[in-house]
């Protein structure tokens, strides 16, 4: 980001001496209002407890929950100014409705504030996402290491099992999940001829939950007791009433993690089916853009299941409810039925949105239309549909009722056949095509290989006499790596190096992101693909210790994901030097029709000079003359360049 | 499409379909099956498969010729002909898969069915399990219980499964069945030992610190030697002999699961040394008998250093009775006093 236009809006006078950065919405104030709101918390808790008679006054437990948990992060988010805007209008103060100063990064300070800016917001996800992706991996590595040999080494039980389960949480509520939100917020209102998101606002706030959930998640490690320790699945009654006080830095990093979620998703609806520029009908929106309207129904519908599914088993835990304690008359396989419910459909949230990148990129790529538009979009849609009655086919061995296996079967492998198409079209999309084999391309083709292995896979687990033999084995975990990392994080690397020279107004390097597709593609399936014959062979996963005759396997998976793991670093030397030094990216690099190329990289701070007349479908590629929008020809550039230092 | 470029297709996928194929029957993939519904499970296993390579290789042959035939030059800067879709084939490639799903679903069904059949003359066995053990009852020995799975080959089993604690998984790879024990509700697995031999026991659900170690053995044996096993266990446990009574009760509640104690031969150290009784007696400052008592029934009571609460089961004061416990402190605190 080395030049950024300013127009119509003025800069806030930085006024004040050092006093003022105590009051002015930022870092500072937000850790004053954390400790404020976080006292406040701790008092709460306090007065009720001496008004109730309870004893001990101080229960650090439930200190912990309050204080740290709930009205801290509220405070931090107030403290950075997060809620100022609507504070002042509900105080009936003058409100500034075209004051763009929290709009738009003219410094790199610019991204640690509350930015409204939806291009902004969307690199604030994707490097925080990145942060954590790193660190979810070297947790897996550490996982790795112990598992390198059979018995115990390198680390004690409850500290393996915090690793795995602290690993699986974060790369699901920290990095794959506002991953694709990150990149649907820069790319969705620019593809949909729009200033920004519906709600500039709102989408900031999304943003600010995510480090707290993170930072909560990770937090759990120096908790007296250790991380929690029960899976990501947090299944009970092991998860609220066998566990330390780690576990409720789980259920609590859940909820805000999944507040941002839902903030977004509702974000996404209204500006999709509000924001569309004139012309653009829903038959002519790009798969990207459908992508993420399908993934936000799923957001919205399903995630408030999880809230709910944490929020008992917290209550379980520190208020001795028994949602889910047997022993008290609680239905411990409730708590299955309402996770799942979410953590299902959770999968397509997971997948969906990569859909859509694949498409963009496979067409842009073959210079060809996407075979199929309206099939593809429907598909989507029948994801949607009958993601939501699959949920029960993680139960198979569960101790659920076993007249729901057949019809839960039954639905599961029906969803095979909408991905089916997908992958089916995007093949014939590049059937005659011209392809050229970009580091987007690249990734893109290594998700389709990889993420029809772990499709094929799935409809093995599908079946449910299949299932119940490898349920809860590394099998499981082979699946949902070729799901989840060949299928997701493939996606997300060719969305980022896809969409790379628009957001940075730089091209990467194309040498290292070849090398690092090509070892993240050998690196990972020397990994996860000898975790089947593990599985079916009768290793459980879940464990640091395992029989003798899985050692010279597990030592190969070891070596081979510390090579997946350094494939990683290429990739952040080749983003991180090129966003300084890479060659200056031109508007449109890769020929693509739709609108996102038709600006300049890094686009104007509001998208569009004027807003575009849509014309066409948007991938019309190899038809003369096709067009899918218009735009006003920007009248002789009265726009300021300034250079950032 | 031309005769030569669909023969280079179909080789390519003859080549990836091969290489899928042998990759299936190179690896020992399922274990030599111990049960008849683990044979039923590896059909329906190799049958899903054997679809499953074929689709790889039509996708994977797709691929390859693509990047092979349709690969641009990097100065080419046309399109490709504008195909927007075609009707027929979109049709073909959404009823193909629903059929072949369709076949999946309809043998898994009849596999599932016929792997619950438990028939008439099934043996019942009460599987208990709790961190981090496992204990097997028979109700028609009245109630006799072992802490390994003694099964007869050729009898069908009914295993009905509980927890006392939280959620933990029964499963024997070579059984193929699996289902998880759930506290407050009774679960059940039907299996038929047709092999003899000895298979491990595994807990597939997390349970907690203990997890990798709440494992068993499970023995398949002629009828005529599980019958004899049987008479003899109820012999040992009725036995007035007290320290071989406690020996019985200490193998068949699994406590060498997580304790050492050298005159049973176990050597696990989740739990404190059971060879060193004396000397944490004496760290706690109580009598070794009212010591090694307590321990057992209120674990919480006193935590040896280096140890971590809430890990040995709180169930042992109501699950044994008063002559089991006694033998049991016999047992342990024989010959250290």
């Amino acid at each position: 980001m080395t030049a950024v236009t300013v127009e119509h809006h003025e800069m806030t006078p930085r006024t004040g001496g050092h006093w003022s950065l105590l009051y002015r919405a930022g870092l500072i104030r937000g850790a004053l209002g954390f400790c404020l709101l976080g006292a406040f918390g701790f008092g709460l808790v306090v007065v009720f407890r001496w008004w109730g008679g309870w004893q001990p006054l101080l229960d650090m437990q439930i200190i912990t929950l309050v204080s740290l948990l709930v009205t801290g992060p509220i405070g931090f988010l107030a403290g950075i100014g997060a809620f100022d805007y609507w504070v002042y209008y509900a105080l009936g103060s003058p409100t500034r409705p075209e004051d763009h100063s929290g709009h738009g990064a003219r410094t790199w300070r610019d991204y640690f504030r509350v930015n409204t800016d939806h291009k902004v917001i969307g690199i604030q996800y994707l490097a925080t996402t990145l942060v954590f992706f790193v660190i979810g991996g070297f947790l897996a590595m550490l996982v790795r290491t112990e598992l390198a040999r059979p018995g115990m080494q390198f680390v004690d039980t409850q500290t393996y099992n915090g690793l795995f389960s602290v690993h699986a949480s974060l790369m699901i509520f920290l990095f794959v999940i506002p991953a694709f939100a990150g990149l649907a917020n820069f790319v969705v209102p620019l593809m949909l001829g729009a200033p920004d998101m519906a709600f500039p606002r709102l989408n900031a706030l999304s943003f600010w939950l995510l480090p707290i959930a993170g930072i909560m998640m990770l937090s759990s490690f120096v908790v007296p007791g250790g991380a929690f320790a029960c899976g990501w699945t947090g299944y009970v009654p092991l998860c609220s009433t066998h566990q330390p006080l780690g576990a409720v830095f789980f259920n609590q990093g859940v909820q805000w993690a999944g507040a941002s979620s839902i903030m977004t998703a509702l974000n996404f609806l209204v500006t999709i089916i509000t924001m569309r520029a004139p012309g653009m009908t829903f038959w002519r929106m790009p798969l990207l853009v459908w992508a993420n309207f399908t993934t936000s129904l799923l957001v919205v519908i399903a995630t408030p299941f999880i809230a709910g599914s944490q929020f008992f088993s917290m209550f379980d835990h520190v208020m001795h409810t028994a949602f889910f304690d047997p022993q008290k008359g609680g239905y411990p396989l409730g708590y299955q039925h309402i996770f799942w419910f979410y953590s299902h459909p959770a999968v397509y949230i997971m997948m969906l949105p990569g859909f859509g990148i694949m498409s963009e990129v496979i067409s842009v790529f073959s210079r060809k239309p996407i075979f199929g538009y309206r099939l593809m979009a429907l598909s989507l849609m029948a994801i949607v549909v009958l993601g939501f009655s699959v949920w029960a086919h993680h139960m198979f061995v569960s101790g659920m009722a076993p007249w729901l296996r057949v019809p839960m079967m039954i639905t599961t492998l029906l969803i095979a056949v909408p991905t089916g198409i997908k992958v089916f079209s995007w093949l014939a999309t590049m059937w005659e095509g011209k392809l050229h084999l970009l580091t987007p391309m690249l990734f893109a083709l290594g998700f389709l290989s990889m993420f029809v292995i772990g499709g094929l896979s799935g409809v093995m687990l599908g079946a449910v006499p299949i299932d119940i033999h490898v349920s809860d084995t590394q099998f499981i975990v082979a699946h949902i790596h070729y799901v989840l990392f060949g299928g997701s994080v493939f996606t997300i690397f060719a969305g980022i190096y896809y969409w790379f020279p628009k957001m940075t107004g730089r091209m990467y390097d194309e040498r290292l992101g070849k090398l690092h597709f090509w070892l993240t593609f050998v690196g990972f399936n020397l990994t996860f693909f000898p975790m089947h014959i593990l599985g079916t062979e009768g290793m459980p996963r879940r464990v640091a210790d395992y029989a003798p005759k899985f050692a010279d396997l597990n030592m190969f998976i070891s070596l081979a994901s510390f090579g997946l793991g350094a494939s990683v670093m290429v990739f952040l030397y080749n983003i991180i030097t090129s966003m300084r030094n890479g060659p200056i990216a031109p508007g449109n690099p890769w020929r693509g029709l739709t609108l996102e190329w038709q600006v300049t990289s890094p686009p104007p701070i509001f998208n569009f000079d004027q807003i575009p007349q849509v014309v066409g479908s948007p991938y019309e590629y190899g038809v003369p003359g096709a067009q899918h929008a218009v735009l006003a020809p920007s009248p002789a550039r009265e726009v300021e360049e300034v250079g950032v230092p | 499409m031309r005769r030569g470029s669909i023969a280079s297709l179909v080789g390519i996928g003859v080549v990836a379909g091969g290489i899928a194929a042998a990759v299936a029957l190179v690896f020992p993939w399922l274990p030599k099956p111990a049960s008849r519904e683990a044979g039923r499970i590896d059909f329906e296993f190799w049958f899903v498969v054997t679809i499953c390579i074929v689709i790889f290789a039509i996708v994977a042959a797709a691929i390859l010729y693509s990047i092979w035939r349709f690969r641009a030059a990097p100065d080419d800067d046309s399109d490709g002909p504008p195909i927007h879709g075609h009707t027929k084939l979109e049709i073909v490639w959404t009823i193909i898969p629903t059929i072949l799903v369709t076949s999946i679903g309809i043998t898994s069904a009849i596999v599932l069915a016929r792997d619950d059949k438990t028939g008439k003359n099934y043996m019942q066995v009460d599987v208990t399990a709790q961190q981090f053990e496992w204990s097997f009852s028979y109700p028609s020995a009245h109630g006799l219980t072992s802490a390994t799975l003694m099964l007869p080959k050729g009898r069908s089993v009914l295993l009905v499964l509980h927890s006392r604690d939280v959620i933990h998984s029964f499963w024997v790879p070579e059984f193929g069945q699996k289902e998880d024990t759930v506290p407050g509700l009774r679960t059940t697995l039907h299996i038929t030992p047709d092999r003899l031999g000895t298979f491990p026991v595994i807990c597939t659900e997390l349970c907690g610190l203990g997890h990798a170690t709440m494992r068993t053995t499970a023995v398949v044996m002629t009828p005529a030697a599980f019958n004899k096993w049987l008479k003899g266990q109820s012999k040992a446990v009725a036995s007035p002999n007290t320290a071989t009574a406690g020996k019985a009760v200490f193998t068949n509640n699994g406590c060498g699961a997580c304790h050492t104690f050298a005159p049973a031969g176990t050597t696990a150290k989740i739990g404190p040394d059971l060879d060193k009784l004396a000397a944490y007696a004496q760290q706690a400052h109580q009598p070794l008998d009212a010591f090694v008592r307590t321990s057992i029934v209120s674990p919480n009571a006193y935590i040896q250093p280096g140890y971590p609460k809430n890990v040995m089961p709180q169930t042992f004061g109501t699950s044994l009775s008063k002559q089991q416990l006694d033998a049991l402190v016999t047992y342990l605190v024989g010959g250290k006093k």
